[in-house]
């Protein structure tokens, strides 16, 4: 249903005003993304003499002889950032599919399943969401060392399928949405329990799955710690990792790496925007009850 | 049909199995041969450069060149070093970072000793004798040095030209803040400078170590031990201070390892820089508008007839022990750093250059480069190559770096608080802040017990 127009002047002054401080804080939002898209498509001479596009005598006052797309034809070229952008595809969408399935059985475990030791790992699982992650690098690295997954995507993939953080937030939307009647019901009925998760539970919670599948996949395109420390070798890094490469010990090509920055936003947003009527759903599923 | 399914999921699912399909059918990078480790695109571009020279005429034993950013690089190396991690049979370092290869006992350090080999080959007396010093401890080498980065003045000619001033007659800082004063001024009325003299400022610690370097002061002795509240450190802090607090402030924070240096300069908002060769790469580069503009004189001494350079950064490149063929690596880095095509690289990507005595004959260096206004830049460094202080390594470096920055800054608000424009004023203040220093990095050095000789 949607809502009629006020009538009211007073509330119609008052929308106008909350209209006028939302689009003053989405441009204040908006504005070092602006800088950047400006920053990425001018000429090295022209980035450090201005502040957003050049000014000159052309039409609108700029000067559109010092905008080039050089520095995206120069990242594709001279630079592996294809092959980034393929890794960074592969790790994010690989981690937030297997994270989700993961986090979902698990939690759906911890919710709904009686077993001797569940309140002590719920409770570890808890105690690590609390955890500096940065925390866990040191030890991490030594048991990847170990199990001889260091320089592999299976090492950068394994740790990043089963975060407590998921795991903790799929047995509360278990717990909240999950109505153990039904799963009885179905048990009677004759029904296993993998078809039981997969055809009832996993419905039921299909908001958080989209939801929590666009957390986990932002999550790892955006993740430059593990990828650094655990991949060793230049040609499996993914973007965060090669955009941070591109800096220089003597000078940096400031350009180069604001358009590397737009080539590594770029993706994400616009999953974003096709998403965020389910993330939002997701997010919000439960949030009233009727 | 699945009933949990959305577009999200479809989608997401549709993107792994693409991906997952191109990265399995990847081409394998092979692993063999030696690894070499840098940290810095165009050092892995001229270290490539000179692997695809070498690998023809070693098929068994092929040099393959990776760059890691910065900390990635410590942090791989020093596990390797220390637990046995996979490391780079060569491994470039830089100069911030050397302090924590020698961090452990002289036997534990994962580079091996090349002393020996520099004798033997007889390279000591073809390398640029200071240039060798960031990367010996206790007169043993561990690494070849890749530069030299000795320091000078940059300076915007054109706004000090315009002002009738003649550079000639400046010989000591003294002199460089009296005769240019005039340029120090409020351009639009607004109160507040325009234009400030240096890019050095109480927080700025690579200013503060090439100015007390140049000194004859620095943070540490041949013994390793520190001496941040020398005398002469004292005199020098004094005099630093003045300039960057008080009312008599003239310098202002640009650190040249950063864009902030680059943008300052372009706006005319700081006349001079402490500018290491790189720099000069570096600007050119970043501010092509600003050809014609810019010219180097030597750094001013102190004293009259002192040293007029100082030196900013390093790199060294050195063979981990973990590398099986150490014949073969110092081989190779022999060829990559001694060779006159590496030195001609180095000065064609960032005006660096090099540290190897029988390449300063390149014309290179000679030719007068038109964005300097026609200065032959590369000779102009290399002629103080020679008199670039020595710098001695230490575990703490970073501490020391520290406890001076936190010194310096507090006698800096000594001096805006007293409003003193005297060196000879604020000596005291600066002695007292540099004793604490001294003894708080003593007391950080004696919880070292390999460092303080109590290890088991």
């Amino acid at each position: 249903m949607s809502a009629r127009p006020s009538a009211n002047p007073l509330d119609r002054l008052g929308r106008l005003l909350l209209y006028a401080i939302l689009g003053s804080l989405a441009i204040l939002t908006l504005l070092p993304f602006i800088w950047m898209a400006c920053a990425a498509v001018k000429t090295e001479a022209a980035f450090f003499t201005s502040q957003f596009l050049p000014r000159g005598d052309g039409w609108l006052g700029i000067a559109w002889e010092d905008l080039t797309l050089r520095q995206f034809r120069r990242l594709f070229t001279e630079f592996p950032i294809g092959r980034a952008l393929l890794h960074s595809v592969f790790f994010a969408s690989v981690c937030s599919l297997g994270a989700t399935l993961f986090c979902a059985a698990g939690g759906y475990a911890l919710a709904k399943f009686r077993f001797r030791g569940r309140g002590l790992i719920t409770t570890a699982i808890l105690g690590t969401v609390v955890l500096p992650s940065s925390l866990l690098l040191g030890p991490g690295f030594e048991m990847l060392y170990h199990l001889g997954l260091v320089d592999t995507y299976a090492g950068v993939i394994l740790p990043a399928i089963t975060p407590a953080f998921g795991l903790y937030l799929f047995r509360q939307a278990m717990l909240n949405s999950v109505p153990s009647d039904i799963l009885e019901s179905a048990r009677i009925d004759g029904a296993g329990e993998l078809r039981i998760f997969f055809q009832i539970v996993l419905p039921i919670v299909r908001p958080m799955i989209s939801a929590y599948l666009i957390i986990a996949f932002i999550g790892t395109w955006n993740n430059f710690i593990t990828p650094q420390i655990i991949l060793q070798s230049p040609e499996r890094h993914p973007l965060a990792v090669a955009i941070f490469n591109l800096r220089g010990l003597y000078g940096s090509e400031y350009s180069l790496i604001m358009a590397g920055t737009l080539v590594a936003i770029a993706p994400v947003m616009v999953l974003f925007l096709l998403l965020q009527k389910e993330f939002i759903s997701g997010l919000t599923s439960g949030a009233v009850k009727g | 049909m699945l009933r949990f399914q959305s577009f999200g999921l479809v989608l997401v699912t549709v993107l792994a199995a693409v991906s997952t399909t191109l990265v399995l059918l990847q081409p394998v990078e092979p692993q063999d041969g030696l690894q070499y480790w840098t940290f810095d695109r165009s050092h892995a571009q001229v270290a490539s450069a000179a692997a695809a020279n070498w690998n023809p005429r070693h098929p068994d034993l092929p040099v393959r060149v990776t760059t890691l950013t910065g900390p990635t690089l410590l942090t791989r190396m020093l596990s390797g070093f220390y637990s046995d991690t996979p490391v780079g049979d060569m491994i470039e370092v830089e100069r911030g970072q050397i302090g924590q290869v020698f961090a452990g006992p002289v036997q534990d350090i994962g580079f091996v000793d090349l002393t020996d080999r520099i004798d033997r080959d007889g390279l000591r007396a073809a390398i640029n004798a200071p240039s060798l010093s960031p990367w010996s401890l206790h007169g043993r080498n561990y690494g070849l040095p890749h530069d030299v980065h000795p320091t000078m003045l940059l300076y915007r000619s054109d706004l000090v030209e315009a002002a009738g001033i003649d550079v000639r007659q400046i010989e000591t800082w003294d002199d460089y803040f009296r005769v240019m004063r005039p340029l120090f001024r409020d351009h639009d009325g607004d109160g507040r400078p325009d234009t400030y003299l240096l890019n050095t400022s109480p927080t700025n610690m690579g200013a503060h170590e090439v100015m007390l370097l140049q000194a004859g002061g620095g943070m540490f002795d041949a013994a390793g031990q520190p001496v941040l509240n020398s005398e002469i450190n004292v005199r020098t802090v004094a005099r630093m201070v003045v300039w960057m607090a008080g009312p008599n402030r003239m310098t202002a924070d640009a650190p040249v390892s950063g864009p902030s240096a680059i943008k300052l300069a372009g706006e005319g908002y700081m006349l001079a820089f402490l500018a290491p060769d790189w720099f000069a790469g570096a600007i050119k580069k970043e501010l092509p508008n600003l050809a014609g503009k810019l010219k180097f004189m030597p750094l001013p001494a102190w004293e009259r007839g002192g040293r007029r350079t100082s030196v900013l950064g390093g790199t060294m490149v050195g063979i981990t022990k973990a590398c099986r063929q150490p014949d073969e690596a110092w081989a190779f880095i022999k060829h990559l750093y001694f060779a006159p095509e590496t030195a001609r690289r180095l000065y064609a990507t960032f005006c660096i250059v090099s540290p190897i005595k029988s390449n300063w004959s390149l014309a290179c260096y000679d030719e007068p480069d038109p964005y300097f206004s026609g200065q032959p830049v590369g000779r102009l460094f290399l002629n103080l190559a020679g008199d670039v202080p020595e710098r001695i390594p230490s575990p703490f470096y970073a501490s020391a770096t520290t406890v001076l920055s936190a010194a310096i800054v507090g006698s800096c608000r000594h001096v805006d608080r007293h409003g003193i424009t005297d060196p000879a004023a604020v000596e005291p203040e600066v002695r007292r802040r540099l004793d604490a220093a001294q003894a708080e990095l003593l007391g950080i050095m004696q919880r070292n017990v390999f460092v303080a000789g109590r290890a088991p």
